[in-house]
């Protein structure tokens, strides 16, 4: 087993103070907003959330979790005594209808805020359109840099460039990695940008990386784990989606490569399904990055997350790491708002400045603060977990680590500026 | 002798992806490649056999056929969540298939016998939206994995391991190859079904027993897509979605056999997937792999329909 670096321990990191000082939350019944027992009745709050569910992948669970934490808010006392009303849209990964359902839910319906989004396709097309209008997205399942680097969109979740540069640093320091190829869909703004960043860190460390950005809709899996070896990499990362990563996975476990490579992947692996869809073949020899805590942790917001999609969600809405993010994205939103004026919670433009104002708001669910600050990009999350596969599950190899790399630099600049490191 | 030229055509491409893709790599490297795309083109080849098949007798080119073996894979998959026996699961796929072909084939397909073949190839195309639309409502996305036994049994060829299952397909092609030669060739229905393809007035005017006849190739069609369905879910991956549209390299691997010769289809599918997987060697033609197909498709309906019948068209 991997002896875990001190250096990134989480009681070394100058971030983990925060970390310890964990709010205070019961393990029985849910907690949310006001926590006053009694249901809002107030005029609705207005907030709007839009996913991408269709083929070939269901990002719902984060708005999922936030309609569960907004029920378990309107339930107790609301905000101000105001419920919030969440319109949910689906852009099912079609550009037009992601344009359109933010044009619904801005223009239409006025919503305040969008919380919870989760999609390939909506943070790319509409990123624009939200700077335009004066609207923040607390965003909770995103994947492309549009997510990142522009000034309207925070997330609660990493997206594939720090969870894959997490991997690849996991890699180098305790399994010995020196060449990485990196495996991600050939989706603008996703694949080469996640990937780029993995060949930065590997370059920053006098070693080698290179990229194999695959057709999502390719039949032939093998081709893309061919290119993969034939860079030469002892290292393979790889950075898909579940469906995607399980048949290079398969293909590879094919050619019996398991002990051939050092494997390493990205989040979407970690999931409770994937274990049993790969088999015992990948025990013990697949690495994944969580870019949050542990899905059975038994932090008191973590206990919270589950109290609240027991006593709100649907049974079969996933308890994943999405719907983690979905939680905090919207639990970050809630507290925001109950520190605002009442008369000022109908007003998109207070409600924008009150996002923006969020800073140092802890979880046990993720590894450091979130903050949103006055800026054109903002990427909170960048410290997580490394997971194992193991005995059908997942065993945390290493706690809670910050990612480096010559991509965090400006954002660590502006942590320093705003005080939090 | 001249049968054999566009065998050699086929052959030519592939020498010639290898000769200008691998040239100055370790062979070592390229023959991974090489075996691989051998792999992926046997599995367009059975698809383009299974059109064929059904083409030749009844004059439709059945673009359903991978979403009647996406939903077959499916189901096998859902009974093995159930423990019900593998050797169940397989035998209950290729029934599905052969129920939902023949699904479309006795309540649809007569209603449209007189249409031009283009009207009656997009009809399936709508039963190939409703079977996936019915695939998608029923299994939500979710991490699926399909396997069989023989996946962990294999041997080394050119330094890639080839697993039994992928043999099982390159045999399963060339013996249908084979078999539906035999059969249409030289059984009685096989020549009613000749017969039906050529001109179905006159097959009904001489006594073939129409609806019989196309129930079998149907049936038979069915059979195949259901089977490809569990290759495609076990070699591919187990999503409904691209094993509906493996439907389109196969239907290049068809048409390299212009809808007719199944040892066209055979060489054919190898090429294409060959020239596909070399092309991943390309920095610069990479991306354009998925292109491969229908490229060669339309090379070859190029080369081949010069002074010949039309495709989708009565002679």
């Amino acid at each position: 087993m991997p002896v875990p670096s001190s250096r990134h321990e989480v009681n070394s990191n100058p971030r983990s103070k925060v970390i310890d000082c964990r709010a205070a939350r019961g393990a029985a019944g849910p907690s949310c907003g006001a926590a006053t027992g009694s249901p809002a009745t107030g005029a609705p709050i207005k907030v709007g959330g839009i996913h991408g569910n269709a083929a070939p992948g269901d990002f719902s669970s984060a708005t999922d979790a936030a309609a569960a934490y907004f029920d378990c808010v309107n339930a107790n006392g609301g905000i101000h005594g105001r419920p919030v009303e969440y319109l949910v849209e689906n852009d099912q990964w079609n550009p037009e209808l992601a344009a359109q359902a933010a044009a619904k839910l801005i223009g239409d319906e006025g919503v305040v805020a969008l919380v919870g989004n989760g999609s390939f396709v909506e943070m790319s097309v509409n990123a624009n359109r939200y700077a335009e209008a004066g609207v923040m997205a607390m965003a909770a399942a995103c994947a492309v840099s549009e997510c990142f680097e522009t000034p309207n969109i925070v997330s609660t979740n990493q997206g594939p460039l720090p969870s894959s540069v997490g991997a690849a640093m996991y890699a180098v320091e305790e399994l010995g990695a020196t060449s990485v190829a990196c495996i991600a869909t050939a989706i603008p703004s996703s694949g080469n940008w996640s990937c780029g960043a993995v060949e930065d860190y590997m370059a920053s460390k006098g070693l080698s990386g290179s990229s194999v950005l695959m057709n999502p809709s390719a039949p032939d899996a093998n081709s893309s784990l061919l290119e993969a070896m034939a860079s030469g990499a002892d290292t393979i990362l790889v950075n898909l989606p579940a469906g995607l990563g399980i048949a290079i996975l398969g293909a590879a476990e094919e050619q019996d490569l398991g002990s051939a490579y050092t494997w390493i992947s990205s989040t979407p692996l970690y999931d409770a399904s994937v274990p049993g869809a790969l088999g015992s073949y990948w025990d013990g020899k697949l690495y994944v990055s969580a870019e949050l805590t542990p899905l059975d942790g038994e932090g008191p917001d973590n206990l919270n997350w589950k109290a609240v999609m027991d006593a709100f969600a649907e049974d079969d809405d996933p308890r994943d790491t999405f719907s983690q993010a979905g939680y905090l994205a919207a639990r970050y939103f809630t507290e925001a708002l109950l520190e605002m004026p009442a008369d000022a919670l109908g007003d998109r433009a207070a409600v924008t400045q009150a996002v923006r104002a969020i800073s140092g708001k802890t979880s046990d669910i993720a590894c450091g603060p979130f903050y949103v600050g006055d800026a054109d990009r903002h990427m909170p999350n960048h410290a997580g977990v490394m997971v194992v596969l193991k005995d059908g599950g997942f065993e945390t190899v290493r706690d809670c680590f910050e990612y480096e790399g010559p991509y965090f630099a400006p954002i660590l600049e502006t942590e320093a500026a705003l005080g939090l490191r | 002798m001249t049968r054999l030229i566009p065998y050699a055509g086929f052959a030519a491409l592939a020498v010639l992806s290898y000769l200008l893709l691998a040239a100055g790599k370790p062979p070592a490297v390229t023959g991974l490649f090489l075996v691989s795309g051998l792999a992926v083109g046997s599995l367009y080849a059975l698809g383009g056999i299974g059109l064929v098949v059904l083409y030749r007798a009844t004059g439709v080119l059945n673009l359903a056929s991978g979403a009647i073996g996406a939903a077959a894979v499916m189901c096998a998959w859902q009974l093995q969540q159930w423990a019900v026996p593998g050797w169940l699961t397989w035998i209950a796929a290729i029934l599905i298939g052969v129920a939902l072909s023949l699904l479309y084939g006795r309540l649809l397909a007569p209603r449209l016998a007189w249409r031009d073949p283009v009207v009656k190839a997009v009809a399936t195309l709508g039963f190939a939206l409703v079977i996936l639309g019915l695939t998608a409502f029923a299994w939500e996305d979710d991490v699926r994995k399909f396997s069989l036994p023989t996946d962990a049994m294999g041997l080394k060829l050119l330094g890639m391991r080839v697993t039994v299952t992928r043999l099982i397909v390159v045999g399963a092609a060339v013996a249908m190859v084979a078999a539906i030669w035999l059969y249409l060739e030289r059984t009685r229905t096989g020549l009613q079904m000749r017969a039906l393809a050529d001109d179905r007035g006159v097959s009904a005017m001489i006594g073939v027993r129409i609806l019989r006849v196309e129930g079998i190739a149907w049936g038979l069609a069915g059979a195949i897509a259901g089977f490809t369905g569990l290759m495609f879910g076990d070699l591919i991956r187990l999503d409904p979605v691209i094993i509906t549209f493996m439907v389109i390299p196969s239907a290049a691997a068809a048409i390299c056999g212009r809808l007719d010769n199944l040892g066209l289809v055979l060489a054919g599918g190898l090429a294409i997937g060959v020239a596909e997987s070399l092309l991943t060697l390309s920095p610069v033609l990479k991306s354009v792999r998925p292109t491969a197909p229908f490229v060669i498709a339309a090379l070859v309906l190029m080369l081949m329909q010069r002074n010949a019948r039309l495709l989708f068209a009565k002679d």
